[in-house]
């Protein structure tokens, strides 16, 4: 029950914010989403596959094709997004079954999502080439989407939904087998346990989640564009997830926050963006390399996380 | 009671006729613009702006008001991009935008300037969709791709016994909104390209471009590239013996392109279009060189950096006009009456109307006569 | 003819990719550590070379020594105030660590450069040599042999010199080269010295051929990743024969297939080496112990 008072608390948030400051709050829900699945691979499983953009471009793709060329409205759109992210993760898992040492996995998956945007850029009239696809404005069950706090609401419900159905699953047998295979694989089959199973349920459901985060992406901006989905952005998503902390569920939404709202706070400096960003990365691996999510549970004992990354 | 409501309404009433972005003695302009991330240097256009704006500052400003900008990066990318417009719009409030390179950013914030409504005035980025069919509140203050695209195959088809053309580009939307338009007009006179290489940017040699199109022996080369891409293939086609002119565009200038292969009889070939008054260093831009030069003392001059102070200049113009209330509506009916505005500055003149925002519809062609770098109307014969 | 000139490019571009990815390489065998930070080194070698050639004056050859000398310190100090501190961290720590001062260079760079797009001025004035229809031009001939030249002494350094059997008894295992005294420590700092420095020369040959920016590290640093897959991840032999085979399958699929395809041949060999042959051309499978 502890887990609603964060969005309960959100509720108010519309109620402050401008049309600026809400879209930021819309842009931070989008991101919480894309942590807590790439979270599942990276932090919990222990994988370090670089797929995430081609699972967030794959459901945002998806989204606007369906509601561009077949008019789907969102609502409509949202589970075959997730699915489109949950093949995408699939074929990943794949590679990771072959027992890919570590950086062979980073690699072939960051291949994978830059093919990927080779294909969106020369997709022509299907995913609208370099210029991109406009999304449509949309509805979801009625609820027209076309104001920032409109989206906000439906983004809150499909966020807080998502990520409960995934800190259930980390709390359950499937969870506890996954953080298994990633401190010790071998030992973790001598049980007799599937581990070749839980990957792939695991890269998957990441896929599914972060798919469907695409999708709410390609709402909020308005269109989806390939530049959107490279290495930038990678490294974005990535950054999120260790800063906040791996494996950990409340650093996954911390470190999407802290992320999202980062950047904004540099525009006072344009031009310094990017040394600050690396500064500011370097800094916090020297200081807190576990993550924000472990400064917290410092400070407050209860929200220490039992499936972090024990180092 | 009565007494209070009256207040009351009052200051409803003035809190919202003072327009937004406008105080006593400002008004706030919000200049957009990649000052970060692998476009970065399509911002010196924005810098230039600033440049023009401040010194119209240090002139006395507009009616008694200084323009502040609000300079906003976004680095090319759309999530960016959403976020600094909104911010300027809500947040920073400013009166009007002036900005943009990217076009396909500057199409993901086209919904959000509409349905705002605040003026825009486009600076740099060229896809003609952004400016119409036209809405209220949209201008666009520099030839669009396709008012240089048809420039530059009007150039190409000019040549005396052409039927071969060869196109090398990149495959972003920058290289699309020439190279589209371009190919267009030749098909138009049934002239199609024979090949079409794609060269991209980031990539170091061209051989494999060159000698394909060197097979096709085309009469005129088309090559949508950026600058660094442009020196390479042109050193490349001279090393390969690929003879032919080559056509570029506005992302490059004749000055700095010599300058970056080194010598002239590399770019001897090579034409552009041209949307100045005059070569880069020529006599009549000199004025606006040493604007830029006065407030941003590093900044050099290459072709992206003086292009927006034409619209700069139209949008100053028409703030004048709207006098001493300036409103968003006053403004848009002042630059919709731009008309044939020369800015000194633009090879073209500035015109503006309700049913068409295509500002700028002139675009010459440049190329190298007698090692210099002369404006052209048609091959071979020079302004 | 079309053959053979795409081949002599292919292998003048496969030279450089050669020379990162035996950098990324060496900097892997030596601390586990995949630099993902490495193309912004590449940048930073050419960048410095811009400034001590165009703003400090000095020649060209005096300019490439002390950039490449400057690039050890850089790694050295790299390795000595950043990685080794978080080496109790996770794994994954080291990645982010790199591409944390990867953008810190970058954006030192674009602090003093901005938005310029900078030419080097060209450093060797000689016309290209004409072989019947094969053009080679200078800037290739000094490619093939600074890399050649460089490859040679560090494979003879690496296999014959005492100091190369200080390194291999690294590589192999560093509890047993401690045991035995050798500091290894300071093997690392030096190590990534060493690959900075190698890094830098591939940024000084290429600074010629193209315009500077500070993105341009990007690309070298995918093509030293598919390099390397493609000789085998870890085989310092491999991620050579993987550089020149990346640029020969560049030139050749641009020619002879399509030109938007050159872009992404580098995944495409990631892609194809991983399902076909894991172990890439060179690497040895290796058993892991439980």
């Amino acid at each position: 029950m502890r887990f609603y008072i964060l969005p309960l608390a959100a509720l108010a948030i519309p109620l402050v914010a401008n049309p600026y400051t809400q879209f930021m709050v819309n842009l931070m829900l989008v991101y919480v989403l894309v942590a807590v699945g790439f979270n599942l691979v990276l932090g919990n499983l222990g994988q370090l596959a670089f797929a995430n953009t081609a699972l967030f471009g794959i459901g945002a793709y998806s989204a606007a094709m369906l509601m561009a060329h077949a008019g789907w409205p969102f609502w409509l759109v949202i589970v075959p997004a997730g699915l489109a992210g949950a093949a995408a993760g699939f074929l990943a898992s794949v590679t990771a079954l072959r027992g890919i040492r570590v950086y062979y996995l980073a690699i072939v998956t960051l291949a994978f999502g830059e093919l990927l945007r080779w294909s969106y850029i020369h997709g022509e009239r299907a995913t609208g080439g370099t210029d991109g696809l406009a999304v449509p404005n949309s509805h979801f069950f009625g609820i027209a989407l076309d104001s920032e706090t409109a989206r906000f609401y439906v983004f809150l419900l499909i966020v807080t939904v998502l990520v409960k159905a995934v800190s259930n699953l980390l709390q359950s047998k499937i969870g506890r087998a996954i953080v298994a295979i990633r401190d010790n694989e071998l030992a973790t089959a001598s049980l007799a346990i599937p581990t070749g199973r839980y990957i792939v349920l695991a890269f998957t459901l990441s896929g599914f989640v972060v798919g469907i985060a695409g999708s709410l992406f390609a709402v909020l901006i308005g269109r989806v564009i390939p530049e959107s989905f490279g290495l930038i952005e990678l490294i974005l998503h990535f950054a999120m997830v260790l800063v906040g902390g791996l494996g950990s569920l409340l650093g996954s939404v911390l470190g999407a926050v802290a992320l999202t709202a980062l950047p904004e706070f540099f525009r006072r400096f344009p031009g310094l963006y990017e040394m600050f960003f690396g500064g500011l990365l370097i800094v916090f691996l020297l200081v807190q390399p576990r993550g924000l999510s472990a400064l917290a549970a410092r400070w407050w004992q209860p929200l220490r996380d039992r499936y972090y990354r024990e180092h | 009671m009565n007494y209070f409501l009256g207040m009351l309404a009052c200051a409803f009433a003035v809190s919202a006729a003072a327009e937004d972005g406008v105080t006593a003695g400002s008004i706030k302009i919000g200049v957009m613009g990649p000052f970060t991330g692998n476009a970065s240097s399509y911002s010196k256009a924005q810098i230039g702006l600033d440049a023009y704006y401040k010194w119209v500052n240090d002139q006395g400003g507009v009616n008694g008001r200084k323009i502040e900008t609000v300079l906003e990066d976004y680095a090319c990318d759309s999530a960016k991009g959403v976020a600094a417009v909104k911010k300027l719009i809500h947040q920073d409030k400013v009166f009007m935008l002036h900005g943009n390179s990217c076009s396909a950013v500057a199409m993901a914030i086209k919904p959000i300037v509409v349905e705002a409504g605040i003026p825009w005035v486009v600076a740099h980025a060229a896809n003609g969709n952004i400016s119409s069919p036209p809405v209220k509140n949209i201008f666009h203050g520099v030839p669009v791709g396709k008012t240089m695209g048809i420039a530059m195959g009007q150039f190409v088809a000019s040549k005396p016994g052409l039927t071969k053309v060869a196109v090398i580009s990149h495959t972003d939307d920058w290289a699309k909104s020439y190279c589209g338009p371009a190919n267009e007009y030749l098909a138009s006179k049934n002239i199609k390209p024979v090949v079409q290489e794609a060269f991209e940017r980031g990539q170091t040699d061209s051989t494999a471009q060159t000698l394909k199109i060197k097979q096709a022996n085309p009469d005129f080369v088309i090559a949508c590239l950026y600058e660094a891409e442009t020196a390479i293939f042109l050193k490349d086609a001279k090393k390969y013996g690929l003879n032919v002119p080559v056509m570029g565009t506005a992302g490059t200038d004749l000055e700095n392109t010599l300058k970056r292969v080194g010598d002239l009889n590399t770019v001897a070939n090579y034409y552009v279009p041209h949307m100045y008054a005059d070569n880069l260093d020529g006599p009549r831009l000199k004025k606006f060189g040493d604007i830029l030069k006065k407030y941003y003392p590093n900044e050099s001059v290459t072709a992206f950096s003086l292009i927006a102070m034409g619209s700069a200049m139209a949008v100053v113009e028409a703030l004048k006009r709207t006098g001493r209330e300036p409103t968003r509506d006053k403004l848009i009916t002042e630059l919709d009456r731009t008309k044939d505005f020369d800015t000194g500055v633009l090879a073209g003149h500035i015109s503006w109307s309700p049913s068409d925002r295509d500002g700028v519809k002139d675009v010459a062609v440049a190329g190298f006569v007698k090692g210099k770098p002369t404006v052209l109307k048609a091959w071979g014969k020079p302004l | 003819m079309f053959a053979l000139q795409l081949a002599l490019s292919g292998l003048a571009q496969g030279a450089i990719y050669a020379l990162v990815a035996l950098s990324m390489c060496v900097v892997y065998r030596a601390t586990t550590v995949v630099n993902f930070g490495h193309g912004d080194l590449v940048m930073a070698g050419a960048f410095v070379v811009y400034v001590l050639v165009v703003l400090a004056g000095l020649p060209f050859l005096a300019s490439a020594v002390l950039a490449v000398a400057l690039l050890f310190l850089l790694g050295v100090l790299i390795e000595i105030g950043l990685i080794e501190r978080i080496k109790a961290g996770p794994h994954i720590g080291f990645a982010l660590m790199c591409i944390g001062f990867g953008y810190v260079l970058r954006g030192i760079a674009r602090g003093v450069w901005g938005r310029e797009v900078l030419p080097m001025p060209t450093v060797f004035d000689f016309p290209p040599v004409i072989a019947g229809d094969l053009v080679v031009t200078a800037d290739a001939l000094i490619i093939f042999a600074a890399v050649g030249v460089l490859l040679a002494l560090f494979f003879v350094l690496f296999y014959r010199s005492s100091a190369g059997r200080v390194m291999q008894a690294v590589c192999q295992s560093e509890r047993g080269a401690a045991l035995v005294g050798i500091n290894v420590r300071a093997f690392h700092g030096v190590m990534w010295g060493a690959g900075a420095a190698l890094g830098a020369v591939g940024g000084v040959l290429i600074a010629p051929l193209t315009l500077l920016h500070p993105g341009l590290g990007a690309s070298f640093l995918i093509k030293g990743f598919a390099a390397m897959t493609l000789g085998g991840f870890g085989s310092l032999g491999g991620a050579v024969a993987g550089g020149l085979l990346l640029g020969l399958a560049e030139q050749w699929v641009g020619g002879y297939v399509s030109t938007k395809l050159i872009d992404v041949t580098a995944y495409l060999v990631i892609i194809l080496v991983l399902a076909l042959r894991p172990n890439g051309l060179f690497g040895r499978a290796v058993a892991e112990r439980v």
